[in-house]
């Protein structure tokens, strides 16, 4: 459950710095670059030059060469050590006295001006390593005063120390760290900042000092780690707020620094490492007679009373393969994350990169795909590092070669798997998500058609139903890969629309014309022959629509017609010449005759050409269906009514080539009349009817449908011409009852009185018909007669008042024009003289009447319905 | 579980304060991992992140032992709002609401937003009780019992007294009580109760065992920290630079900040 973070590493042994001399103790060291100064309990300072080299088996290792060491005269050891490299001083604290000495000699640094470079009574120092002054030459120290509760701030120079600043605090000051103008102080029972520009104080919390020694260490701009109660190591920064969680200390911690991103702490017996992204434990490190540890410029150097060590952390590449290699995801991703302002950047997202991707894989060998999908995403991989896990998935031409060093241990998914087939399965389905979803992103940049030709692979192994949105959308599936795999998994519908995707129709018609046909088998569309027969009505290619309308046209002539029918046109698709078509229909005569209806009926092609025949076809229908025995009645009359429709309705075929084909036809009475009515021989027509048929209401319903487009005076005649027929009774030499005629004229005048002139029919009628037989035919034509008359001196009498308004308005109310009065109707302003006023004088453009007239409903009506008069008023 | 702090920077902070036992670690795990789990003593604190809209909301679970109890007020220091948490069974960790912890709020912002929290109401309200787990599934009594928060290195016996199984824990504290104590926490605050947040909208009971109310409670603060995020947002874009005269201010409110 840890990380192996750091190295413990000797760098000065206990021979090299006493000897045998028992009882000597290191009571401070100071490292400075390459020179280490440790300062002893005999008051001696010893100065070593460190130099990194790399021992056996790579291990870091240092190895340390004594340069120098010097008594400094006086009898209590040496208790704090601080190099000041740009003055060349190490300053010094010994017996309650701050000094400085020589860093290359050792030599005490004479006080210039004498005296000068002493300060006396202090209990503690420390140096501002984010200094207020800008001095180069000139170092920031923290003092405290042994004796008094005060903190100083003096200024340290070459040969000289000078006083800044003096303040008192609450109570005895014991620990004390600096950064910028906060000072971080342990007092003796709480922590406390203090702004020594502003004075301004702020409490952090309650710690007791004599029973634990409290910690204040700088751990970064205005931020300081300090021990608090519990053994626990507290974050605050110059505010006064923790903005890192706490770690977990043990009570008797000793030292602590951070090495980013880690608290490494010291008590008696251990060294704790704890990470400051989670606050977790990482490593403890075993370490007896533990009394120093400090971080110099980056390097946590540790002591026992007799020798000194380096903690060498490891490479962070190294500490997160370590916990990739123990499938710890989170806490590599983390410590990738928490690194990432101490790594370049471009570099830190190649890692990161890597690092997403390999967690990916974990989780994707632990089937957690939802984390491995977010991982992979966000870790942009190389979604080919995922398909080459399925082999043969990437096609052929794919130049992919996995990355080296492996993003993970699989061979492939039946590795991954250990041969669960289930496992492999769920894996496979994983991928066609996962595919699915980046195929449309930048992600595949470079490589869509691998990815495309991948996931076709996948759907067709799986029955995907998706295999079909695949191919029908914009797709880079690598034709040559494909064919033979979706022929492997009878993908044959899916193939041809590869086939066609890369513009091979032919290709494609031929294969599905073979499952059509049933010879190879791919049940994907039960409606295959329609989608054939669609995919020809929308071919531009008009040769293949030659080649094969014939096989759809013998397969279902019904259907296969559809080839010619449904055909869309537009600018692409070059439309198929009719006359081609029939030609070309010639030996398929049901087809030919669906399209015919379809040009004649449904695309109302007016020709006359296709009309005819089509009537032709018609007729020749029921011709066969009437020289049937027995006949088919109900096909007999479904056929007639056809070709009598088509009749009547169309306007273009050849009325006399028709009447001729069924000139002797008996059975055609109707039909025929219908063409001498097309003819306008309603003589003719109605003699057929009356005389021949004697259908009455199929002689009022050709009267009716042969005056449909016509006016009432046209109407009137036709109606007329059918009363003078009835009233003629039976041409001589027809048997028939003169009295059915009388009875049908008088239907007709009372069904339709309307239409007559009622005193042209009381001419035309015989003396001896009763009143009674009449009676609606009379009322009906008095009132209409009574209602006109009212209805004309109603509008009389209005159009004499609309005149006397109109006069009324003229002569009474000037109307008043001009370029800033607004028209009522648009409320534009008028830039012509000659406007329009509506009733009560109000102006309005002409041409917004003309509008209104053209959009009101009642706009049949020519003249405007409002009175109105044109003005120029204008002077 | 690893309490990831990732690299984000807070814009607002909310801390948790209650005595301990009461469960503040388990309503914070309710709501950021939807489950409810065995929790040991908070030692010192822990912090979440939690991501609300374009926000980030840090969450600041703090250790209810008399211990850590120093630690509270830098905790509080600049928080947005306060969760005042107390268990339902057991008067005594409202009183200490008042007596203990009301103090370690002095350095919160001055429009700090108080919510005064009832946990365990599954023990006392049937309603509670009911509101399902977030896998669906309603969990046996019995296992509450055990899975109430009971520290291992924890010096005093767990404040809630244990239950028969099934057997309805009488309830100490009754919303009324907790609705008084909000009254007087805003006087405390020197606050018209007025222009506060009414108390019926800022006293919660809730239950992080079956996630009763959590959610909403939660939810109902960032809402109300949001126009705190504008401003301070607003502020950092006025002055990116550390004002110095700004911790003078702080330094200023040094009077009302001793805690002990």
């Amino acid at each position: 459950m840890s990380v192996k973070a750091f190295e413990l590493v000797p760098a000065v042994e206990r021979d090299l710095l006493m000897g045998d001399k028992a009882r000597i103790n290191i009571e401070c060291i100071e490292c400075c670059g390459k020179h280490l100064y440790v300062g002893t309990n005999d008051c001696f300072i010893h100065h070593f030059l460190l130099a990194e080299v790399a021992s056996s088996k790579g291990k870091p290792g240092y190895l340390a060469q004594k340069l120098l060491h010097k008594y400094l005269g006086l009898k209590k050891p040496v208790a704090e050590l601080r190099a000041a490299s740009a003055l060349e001083r190490l300053i010094v604290l010994c017996e309650g006295i701050v000094f400085l000495v020589d860093m290359v000699t050792l030599e005490t640094v004479p006080s210039a001006g004498g005296g000068g470079a002493k300060i006396r009574g202090v209990a503690s120092f420390c140096v501002n390593e984010n200094p207020v002054n800008t001095d180069p030459f000139c170092v920031e120290m923290g003092v405290l005063s042994s004796k008094r509760r005060t903190v100083q701030i003096y200024m340290v120079y070459e040969d000289r120390v000078q006083l800044v600043k003096e303040l008192t605090t609450p109570e005895q000051p014991c620990a004390v760290s600096l950064d910028g103008y906060f000072l971080c102080l342990a007092l003796t029972t709480q922590y406390m900042i203090l702004n020594y520009n502003t004075g301004a104080s702020q409490d952090l919390f309650p710690y007791n000092s004599e029973e634990r020694r409290p910690i204040v260490k700088r751990i970064g701009r205005e931020e300081f780690l300090l021990a608090a109660p519990g053994g626990l190591g507290m974050f605050a920064n110059a505010e006064g707020v923790s903005q890192r969680a706490p770690v977990r200390w043990s009570e008797s911690v000793i030292g602590a620094a951070v090495c980013f991103p880690y608290v490494v702490a010291l008590d008696e017996s251990f060294i704790t490492i704890h990470s400051m992204l989670d606050q977790q434990l990482k490593q403890t490190l075993s370490f007896r007679d533990g009394h120093i540890l400090q971080n110099f410029e980056g390097k946590v150097i540790l002591a026992s009373t007799k020798a000194v060590y380096v903690l060498v952390p490891l490479p962070l590449e190294r500490q997160i393969q370590d916990l990739l290699a123990n499938h710890r995801v989170e806490e590599a991703l983390i410590l990738t994350e928490g690194a990432q302002r101490n790594i370049p950047k471009d570099k830190f997202q190649n890692l990161h990169k890597r690092i997403l991707q390999q967690a990916g894989f974990i989780q994707f060998g632990q089937l957690q795909f939802l984390e491995a999908k977010e991982h992979f995403w966000k870790g942009q991989l190389d979604v080919r590092e995922l398909i080459s896990l399925c082999p043969l998935l990437l096609p052929a031409s794919s130049s992919f070669t996995r990355c080296h060093p492996p993003l993970h241990e699989f061979a492939d998914l039946n590795h991954l798997a250990q041969g669960d087939q289930e496992k492999v399965l769920q894996c496979k389905k994983f991928l066609i998500s996962y595919l699915g979803e980046v195929r449309s992103t930048e992600v595949v940049n470079g490589c869509r058609e691998d990815v495309d030709t991948a996931l076709l692979k996948l759907y067709a192994e799986q029955d995907h139903e998706s295999l079909l949105d695949l191919l029908a959308s914009d797709n880079a599936c690598v034709l040559a890969d494909s064919v033979p795999w979706l022929e492997k998994y009878h993908k044959y519908f899916a193939l041809g629309l590869l086939y066609h995707y890369n513009g091979q129709d032919s290709a494609a018609l031929q294969l599905w014309i073979r499952v059509a046909d049933g010879e190879l088998q791919d049940p994907t569309r039960s409606d295959l022959f329609e989608y054939i027969v669609d995919f020809l009505c929308t071919s531009s290619n008009v040769d293949l629509v030659w080649k094969y309308a014939d096989w759809a046209l013998r397969k279902d002539p019904i259907v296969g017609v559809r080839v010619f029918t449904k055909r869309h046109t537009s600018k692409d698709q070059p439309d198929l010449n009719p006359d081609d078509v029939i030609t070309y229909l010639g030996k398929h005569s049901q087809a030919l005759l669906l399209y015919l209806e379809n040009l004649v009926l449904e695309k109302r092609v007016q020709k006359e050409k296709f009309h005819t025949h089509l009537a032709v076809l018609y007729l020749e229908r029921v011709l066969s269906l009437m020289s049937q025995s027995p006949k088919d009645e109900e096909q007999l009359t479904k056929a007639r009514e056809r070709l009598q429709a088509l009749l009547r309705e169309s306007d273009l075929y050849r009325v006399q080539f028709l009447l001729a084909k069924m000139e002797n036809r008996e059975e055609l009475l109707l039909e025929r009349a219908t063409l001498h009515g097309k003819l306008e021989e309603h003589d003719k027509a109605l003699h057929i009817l009356v005389h021949q048929l004697r259908d009455f209401p199929s002689a009022e319903a050709f009267c009716l449908w042969a005056s449909s487009s016509r006016d009432s005076a046209y109407r009137q005649q036709l109606f007329h011409l059918l009363l003078g027929v009835y009233l003629d009774g039976s041409p001589p030499g027809q048997s028939g009852d003169s009295g059915e005629l009388e009875m049908a004229a008088v239907d007709l005048l009372n069904r339709h009185g309307e239409v007559f002139d009622a005193v042209r029919v009381l001419r035309m009628l015989p003396e001896g018909w009763s009143l009674q037989l009449l009676r609606p035919f009379l009322g009906r034509a008095i009132r209409a007669n009574m209602h006109a008359c009212r209805t004309s001196r109603i509008a009389l009498g209005l159009a004499h008042s609309e005149n006397l308004q109109l006069l009324h308005d003229r002569c009474k109310k000037p109307v008043f024009v001009s370029e800033k009065k607004g028209c009522h109707l648009c409320h534009n302003t008028f830039s012509e003289p000659s406007v329009v006023c509506l009733p009560g004088g109000v102006p309005v453009h002409t041409h917004c009447v003309a509008q209104r007239v053209r959009d009101s409903p009642t706009k049949r009506h020519t003249e405007p319905q409002f009175p109105s008069w044109t003005l120029q008023l204008w002077s | 579980m690893p309490e990831v702090s990732k690299m984000k920077k807070p814009d607002v902070k909310i801390v948790l304060l209650g005595d301990m036992n009461v469960g503040k670690t388990s309503l914070l795990h309710r709501y950021m991992e939807r489950k409810f789990k065995e929790t040991v003593s908070t030692v010192g604190g822990a912090f979440f992140l939690k991501q609300w809209g374009p926000y980030n909301i840090s969450i600041w679970d703090t250790a209810g032992r008399e211990q850590f109890h120093g630690l509270g007020s830098m905790y509080c220091r600049g928080a947005a709002a306060v969760i005042l948490t107390y268990d339902v069974t057991n008067w005594q960790s409202l009183a200490e609401l008042e007596e203990r912890f009301l103090s370690l709020t002095d350095t919160a912002n001055h429009d700090c937003i108080y919510a005064l929290v009832g946990n365990k109401a599954d023990l006392t309200d049937s309603k509670a009780q009911l509101c399902q787990d977030s896998d669906g599934l309603v969990k046996d009594r019995t296992e509450c019992n055990e899975e109430c928060e009971v520290p291992s290195g924890c010096p005093t016996p767990p404040a809630s007294p244990t239950s028969l199984p099934g057997v309805m824990l009488r309830k100490q504290v009754i919303n009324e009580d907790a609705v008084t104590l909000y009254g007087r926490i805003l006087r405390y605050k020197g606050l018209e109760e007025k222009s506060s947040l009414p108390a019926e909208k800022m006293c919660f009971e809730t239950s992080a065992k079956t996630g009763y109310n959590v959610d909403t409670l939660f939810e109902t603060l960032f809402d109300l920290v949001l126009p705190s995020i504008l401003r301070k947002r607003q502020e950092n874009q006025q002055s990116p630079t550390v004002d110095l005269e700004e911790c003078r201010m702080v330094g200023s409110k040094k009077g009302r900040s001793g805690c002990c």
